[in-house]
């Protein structure tokens, strides 16, 4: 009996009149609706912009952290901001910092589980094809430089454990900078010459992501030589440029003694990344007095962009909630004002055998449809305000396929929710109170 | 007389009591009716205000429950039935006629008189041919789609009167029909039960209207809550 009438009532049948009756109570009072509707359309639409706002700002920056490599521990050397640093060096006139091949051949012997480490070491000069010239970096590294760095070769190769070997005049340059020094020609094959040696370009690498983009914001990004690279073995820069560099431009005098510009470990193990970090900074800091590094470490920073994530989600959940809530009280408030109103229909329905369940029914329709169509409207308007921003301000924005459905499945578990008061107030009536309602 | 007896009652009250407590003291607004109405009978309901005239119509109606007493409809005791059952009873067994028309504004003619139908679950078309017909009857083929604001107060009664007989309900109940109405509205509206009732409905008009009175085949006047005059009762007879 109980499932019978269960059946008939949500038969298809019913629902459909149900339904156009709901529109046509909605319809008789089309601003209040439309505004009822509002405070939901505007909860569903900032939730899905939101997400797809803050889904693209933090994908940018994991995508960023990811291009390092994720098992790597990345050391730099840098000039220290040390006071007492200048005082000592300055008779010698020659800044002596950084990472030394000491430092590595101490970490590969401490810490457990260094998968590879990559060495490098960069000279700043200007790199000339004929009169084409860039002041960029000379990098030299080791052969599975593009492996462990998550970065492409686009044209030729990259250099072979032979060349190193034999520290031959190889080089492969960054893809902004072949642009800049062979901008109408094909560069692998010909030459680039730094002072007075050339190196043949054997390759095109793609730029390097992480840097371009975190950098290219802070400066001015016509006249920037981020990004321009050459690569060349190790071997192959000490040879031509000795321990100690030297650099003329314009007008004063620089010299350097760096043994490594930059040393990339890779760990092996993903779950050992944070303690062999641990290790490296004890090494670095026993063999440094001198804060003259920097330790990067991507998969912290990947943990604390998680974090940061997980942050931002809890602030835009309750920001959500707290827009949804608005809106069905919105929604109830109108509700209860609407079953007032409508008093005497509800006894004029009961009279004539409408059981409190068809009343119950009836509102809860009509408070559905109202979040329904709300929520439907949020979702278009939600799912454009992202392109929009997108579209003018250049902004990456991710619309995840689980955010519409998500917000439009709130706001119409919303109108349930508060529709079901009004509802149980409208069926609870005495129907000969409510007939006699004025 | 003899006939009529021998008929199965459709409406039969039994020592119906109905008792409002008011503050401190208790009210008696119907104090011990016995009353059994025959099929095809045609009765006006008269009284004073406060004689119980609603609280008896509410009652007949379903949509009050006497507190002492019995009430059976076409036999079966509908004293004690649930909410649920009490809606069920109305919509298949009742057909109300309100004094204010009681529409629905928001529906159209031909909806507002498949209303009774919809809660019974007709299916669509044979509700659709139902209310065309009744509209028909009741002489408003060519307004089915208005909507009761562009109707006049009496073409609005008899949209009611059809609604009231979309169930084919055993009792019509219609209270202060003619109320709102002028004399040349009211009088089609009359006219319009006589013809119910020549068809063998059940109609029960309350009323304080004495010419309506006399059109009826029966009349009952209640005065404290109790029947007065029963123009069936041998006592009252004239």
């Amino acid at each position: 009996m109980k499932v019978h009438t269960l059946i008939r009532e949500l038969s298809p049948f019913r629902l459909k009149r149900s339904v156009l009756l709901g529109i046509k109570s909605l319809w008789m009072h089309k601003l209040r609706s439309l505004l009822t509707a509002m405070g939901i359309v505007f909860g569903v639409c900032s939730v899905i912009a939101m997400l797809a706002i803050g889904e693209g700002a933090s994908y940018e920056a994991q995508q960023q952290i990811k291009d390092l490599g994720s098992q790597n521990i990345i050391l730099e050397s840098v000039k220290s901001t040390d006071s007492t640093t200048a005082g000592e060096q300055e008779r010698s006139l020659i800044l002596e910092y950084g990472l030394t091949y000491r430092d590595i051949a101490q970490i590969r012997a401490t810490v457990p589980g260094v998968q590879v480490m990559i060495p490098s070491r960069e000279v700043k000069d200007f790199l000339w094809n004929e009169a084409y010239n860039v002041d960029g970096v000379t990098l030299g590294t080791v052969p599975w430089f593009p492996e462990m760095r998550n970065r492409r070769v686009i044209r030729g190769r990259f250099f072979t454990d032979l060349e190193m070997a034999h520290s031959s005049p190889v080089c492969v340059l960054s893809r902004s900078l072949s642009r800049k020094l062979f901008p109408l020609t094909e560069a692998v094959g010909d030459t680039v010459r730094i002072s007075t040696s050339y190196f043949r370009v054997i390759g095109v690498i793609e730029d390097d992501m992480s840097v371009a983009n975190a950098e290219a914001d802070t400066k001015n990004k016509g006249d920037s030589n981020v990004g321009m690279e050459m690569m060349v073995p190790l071997s192959t820069l000490e040879d031509h440029f000795g321990e100690v560099i030297f650099k003329y431009r314009s007008g004063s005098f620089e010299a350097e003694k760096v043994e490594l510009s930059e040393v990339t470990v890779r760990i092996d193990d993903p779950t050992q990344v944070m303690s062999a970090s641990q290790a490296i900074r004890h090494i670095l800091e026993r063999n440094h007095k001198k804060v003259d590094y920097k330790m990067t470490v991507p998969l912290e920073l990947l943990r604390q962009a998680e974090r940061t994530k997980q942050i931002f989600n809890i602030v835009l959940g309750s920001i959500a909630a707290i827009s949804l809530l608005v809106g069905g009280i919105g929604i109830m408030n109108i509700m209860l004002a609407t079953v007032t109103e409508r008093t005497r229909e509800i006894g004029i329905r009961r009279a004539l055998g409408a059981k409190k369940k068809d009343i119950v029914i009836q509102f809860l329709i009509e408070t559905v449809m109202l979040s329904g169509v709300g929520g439907l409207i949020g979702v278009a308007v939600g799912l454009a305000i992202p392109l929009i921003i997108t579209h003018f301000a250049g902004m990456v924005t991710i619309i995840e396929f689980w955010s519409p459905a998500m917000a439009f499945t709130i706001s119409v578990v919303t109108g349930v929710l508060f529709g079901i008061y009004p509802a149980r107030r409208a069926a609870g009536m005495n129907p000969v109170e409510a007939l006699r309602h004025e | 007389m003899a006939a009529q007896s021998d008929l199965e009652p459709v409406i039969e009250l039994r020592g119906v009591e109905k008792h409002y407590q008011m503050g401190d003291t208790l009210v008696k607004a119907l104090n011990g009716i016995d009353l059994k109405i025959l099929p095809g009978d045609y009765i006006s309901i008269l009284g004073p205000s406060g004689c119980g005239k609603s609280t008896l119509l509410n009652i007949l109606g379903c949509l009050d429950q006497p507190t002492i007493g019995q009430y059976f409809l076409s036999g079966q005791d509908v004293s004690h039935l649930s909410d649920d059952d009490l809606s069920q009873v109305r919509g298949k067994r009742l057909g109300f006629i309100f004094q204010s028309y009681n529409l629905i504004q928001q529906l159209t003619v031909l909806e507002n008189i498949e209303v009774p139908l919809y809660y019974q679950g007709v299916p669509e078309e044979e509700s659709r041919e139902i209310a065309i017909d009744l509209a028909r009857k009741v002489g408003l083929e060519k307004r089915l789609d208005h909507r009761p604001t562009e109707l006049s107060g009496g073409q609005q009664q008899r949209v009611a009167i059809a609604r009231a007989l979309s169930n084919d309900p055993a009792v019509i109940l219609a209270d202060e029909a003619t109320g709102n109405l002028d004399s040349k509205s009211g009088g089609d509206i009359l006219r319009i039960f006589d013809e119910l009732n020549a068809e063998g409905k059940t109609l029960i008009l309350i009323t304080h209207d004495e010419g309506m009175a006399k059109r009826t085949s029966r009349t009952i006047r209640l005065k404290d809550g109790e029947v007065a005059f029963d123009s069936y009762r041998e006592e009252d007879k004239p």
